[in-house]
């Protein structure tokens, strides 16, 4: 007789959706393993969703309710796969749980960060500003409790937090664990990166400040976010009256991503919306090769285009240069519906970068199938892909295909 | 005005190797990161779309297959691969053969069995004639002037040049035709040799090449040319001076014989540096190489290192092998001068310059019916 139990692998909006769609229905554990400190995934970074543009909070904490309310859920943050053995039914995992340096006990009063000496750039804002090295993730976080980052932590030799604790919270010393489950079947939903933009040679690589990605647009659109919502350039934090939208950087390339990412121009008309929401007097412009709005996604293309007066123009921008002094950006393009060749500076370009997923990079230590670009084919029986990892989704999409892997998982379990 | 398609163009296209085009989903990325294209000529996305369109027509009124200099940025950039770059390649090769009326220069392009059957005619009759006609064999001492008597060396040199000249010109006016045509520009005849000027620069220098991205391309590009234009007019004022054919090898410092080592070893770099360049396909001008792409370089090279073999067997004093060598170096000229130059890849030494005179032209026709039409304008609000 196998595991009735089910490992699920990745706590973005797929990974959760599938460890409650799971629990819910079958006798066994579920563990739910995170390598950030924190449950939600690139979801807790967005400012809204499309097409409704609601946050995302909200659906989030339905999930960590019905997460709290179900004792079969285990969910490990700051965790790490290391090792799959066994097959189908008898999977042997280890996972590697990383010391948080904080404990159970922590009330996130806050106390901590008063003393703490030390700063780290905050990847949640996608380094757009910094916290101390000992932080809460974000105001939602599940778990809500804070973290060190021993990277940029001065340890023991400091040890102010420690001491300020009014719960004695702090462990400098906490070591890292390994814990071995037995499991009948895998969910793997380690969910995408955006592409990385220093591959972009023609559109400085990274190096111009006032480029920033569709991700950190989301973060500079939030209330929560580096600037407090408002859309401001990062060289000199002045608010940005006339900005870009570069679609398929990165995506629909042969030299880069191959496919298409399906949701990067439906973010970038949502962006567009959050500026003019933010400042009518904006001007958006928005270069594309095609605008692919399918299905009923049409409709919030339509929307866009009539409430946020976006210049829309044919032609997939070919350079960006940057004004060392200024540090705004010329943006070349062919505009073909013009039929000229346009050269515009602009304030603050966001460029759509694709999504890649994670497997490409960290594919799983177990014999599944990958495709040329990373993504996980459904070939290898006991372990199933959610969300991003099979193919460039969005958030409903994604919630769809985790539900679909919770299936699969469960028809595995079952027979045994 | 009416525009018609063929929508068997593409594959008309692949033979001369620009089948590519239809990779492509017009970004335009191509177009913005051109170094040589403007506003109002801009190129290779537009040409992209007549490929796939099928626009035949269009195509061969167009000026900007010229204009492109296959630098490779866009090819580099592409992100569908679909080389625009080489499709532009494609399209000069097209319309070489289109402005060829002689329908040699398409069966040179699209046929392996005819371009073989050329090559090897003029190669082996140029061998036929040499045997057959040859002066006395003297081979006590290398006499070339002999052996290749100038009465028949000369006018036979003279019919063979007038040939070309006739065949490509009147290439070129087709291609004049083609482009200038339908606009139907009337400029005075001091105009068209006021603006030989563009076309004389453009011919010696190449300039347009050095807007490339990479500027070792012109360099190696004008070693070539510089070489073969040196050794066509030493060729030339060889008939008069006749210091090549002497059977005293004139002294090393003979501005001549200079002139002659540059032009040798200019061109000997630059082919064996294309033809390893073909061979590892690294750069995109490299790419992808269409059969007459080495038919050029395969008669070219061989051109040239004959010519320097007769050379060192002259200096040597080695009659048969100088004779021999002699014999090989027509029997690759022949070929090349007869079928690259009016027909084929080699005609670009034309029409790339005559491209930049006819757009001047153009330029002309319109600053004079500029001001006319002002005027017109102004006597109407008067």
């Amino acid at each position: 007789m196998g595991s009735q139990n089910v490992l699920v692998v990745g706590g973005g909006i797929s990974g959760i959706t599938a460890a409650v769609e799971v629990a819910e229905a079958s006798q066994g554990e579920v563990y739910l393993v995170e390598k950030r400190p924190y449950l939600g995934g690139r979801v807790t970074q967005l400012n809204q969703y499309f097409p409704k543009l609601c946050p995302p909070n909200c659906g989030l904490e339905i999930n960590f309710k019905r997460i709290k309310n179900n004792p079969r859920i285990h969910v490990y943050t700051l965790a790490q796969v290391e090792e799959i053995k066994g097959e189908e039914g008898n999977f042997e995992v280890k996972v590697k749980i990383n010391p948080r340096y904080v404990t159970a006990a922590c009330t996130a009063c806050g106390k901590c960060v008063e003393v703490c000496p030390a700063e780290r750039p905050n990847e949640f804002n996608y380094n757009l500003d910094k916290t101390k090295a000992i932080y809460l993730p974000h105001i939602f976080a599940f778990p809500y409790k804070y973290v060190i980052d021993m990277q940029f932590c001065q340890g023991t030799s400091c040890s102010k937090c420690a001491e300020v604790c009014p719960v004695k919270a702090v462990d400098l010393n906490m070591q890292p664990e390994t814990l071995t489950l037995q499991v009948g079947a895998i969910i793997w939903a380690t969910g995408w990166d955006p592409y990385d933009i220093t591959k972009l040679e023609k559109y400085g690589a990274g190096r111009y400040p006032n480029v920033i990605t569709n991700v950190m647009m989301e973060r500079l659109a939030s209330k929560d976010g580096p600037t407090g919502g408002q859309i401001l350039r990062p060289s000199d934090g002045k608010p940005a009256k006339k900005i870009a939208f570069v679609q398929c950087a990165g995506s629909r390339d042969e030299n880069h991503l191959p496919y298409c990412s399906t949701v990067c121009c439906l973010a970038s008309l949502k962006q567009a919306l959050y500026v003019k929401e933010r400042d009518p007097e904006a001007q958006v412009y928005f270069f594309f090769i095609d605008i692919r709005a399918l299905g009923r996604y049409e409709d919030f293309f339509n929307r866009a285009k009539n409430e946020a007066n976006i210049t829309f123009i044919k032609g997939k921008v070919g350079e960006i240069t940057e004004d060392p002094a200024t540090k705004d950006l010329t943006l070349k393009v062919e505009d073909q519906s013009e039929g000229k060749l346009i050269s515009e500076t602009f304030d603050l370009v966001v460029l759509a970068t694709g999504m890649m997923p994670t497997t490409k990079i960290n594919p799983p230590p177990a014999r599944v199938a990958l495709d040329k670009d990373g993504f996980i084919l459904n070939e290898t029986p006991g372990i199933y892909g959610a969300g991003c990892v099979t193919r460039p989704v969005e958030v409903a999409a994604a919630v769809q295909e985790a539900t679909a892997a919770a299936l699969r998982a469960l028809q595995s379990i079952r027979g045994r | 005005m009416a525009v018609r398609v063929n929508p068997d163009f593409y594959r008309k296209l692949k033979k001369f190797g620009g089948q590519s085009a239809t990779q492509c989903f017009h970004c335009g990325n191509c177009t913005v990161v051109c170094p040589l294209s403007t506003e109002e000529y801009q190129f290779p996305r537009r040409f992209m779309r007549y490929v796939q369109l099928g626009m035949e027509e269009k195509i061969k009124h167009s000026v900007e297959p010229w204009l492109c200099y296959y630098c490779g940025d866009c090819q580099r950039l592409c992100p569908r691969q679909a080389n625009p770059g080489e499709v532009m390649m494609a399209l000069r090769r097209y319309l070489t053969t289109t402005y060829d009326w002689t329908g040699l220069g398409r069966l040179l392009y699209t046929s392996n069995f005819w371009k073989l059957f050329f090559v090897g005619l003029l190669f082996f009759v140029t061998l036929w004639v040499v045997y057959t006609f040859h002066g006395p064999v003297v081979t006590e001492h290398v006499e070339l002037e002999t052996f290749a008597p100038a009465h028949i060396v000369h006018p036979v040199g003279y019919i063979f040049g007038t040939l070309l000249a006739v065949l490509l010109l009147s290439n070129v006016y087709r291609m004049y035709k083609f482009i200038l045509g339908p606009e139907k520009i009337s400029l005075p005849a001091s105009v068209y040799l006021e603006e030989l000027k563009t076309l004389l620069l453009h011919f010696f220098t190449q300039l347009r090449l050095r807007m490339c991205t990479d500027k070792s391309r012109w360099i190696k590009h004008w070693l070539l040319m510089s070489g073969y234009f040196i050794a066509f007019m030493l060729v030339n004022i060889d008939m008069v001076t006749r210091w090549s054919l002497t059977n005293e090898p004139p002294a090393w410092w003979h501005p001549a014989k200079l002139l002659w080592t540059y032009a040798t070893f200019a061109m000997l770099y630059a082919t064996t540096e294309a033809i390893i360049g073909r061979l590892r396909k690294k750069e995109p001008i490299h790419q992808f190489s269409h059969s007459t792409d080495w038919m050029f370089l395969l008669l070219l090279w061989p051109t040239i290192f004959t010519g320097l073999l007769v050379r060192i067997f002259m200096e040597a004093d080695l009659a048969l092998p100088t004779y021999y060598a002699f014999a090989f170096h027509l029997a690759f000229t022949v070929p090349l001068l007869g079928l690259e130059v009016p027909f084929a890849k080699w005609s670009h030494l034309a029409y790339r310059p005559f491209a930049l005179y006819f757009i001047r032209l153009r330029e002309r026709a319109r600053a004079m019916q500029q001001p006319q039409m002002a005027t017109e304008a102004e006597a109407q609000s008067a």
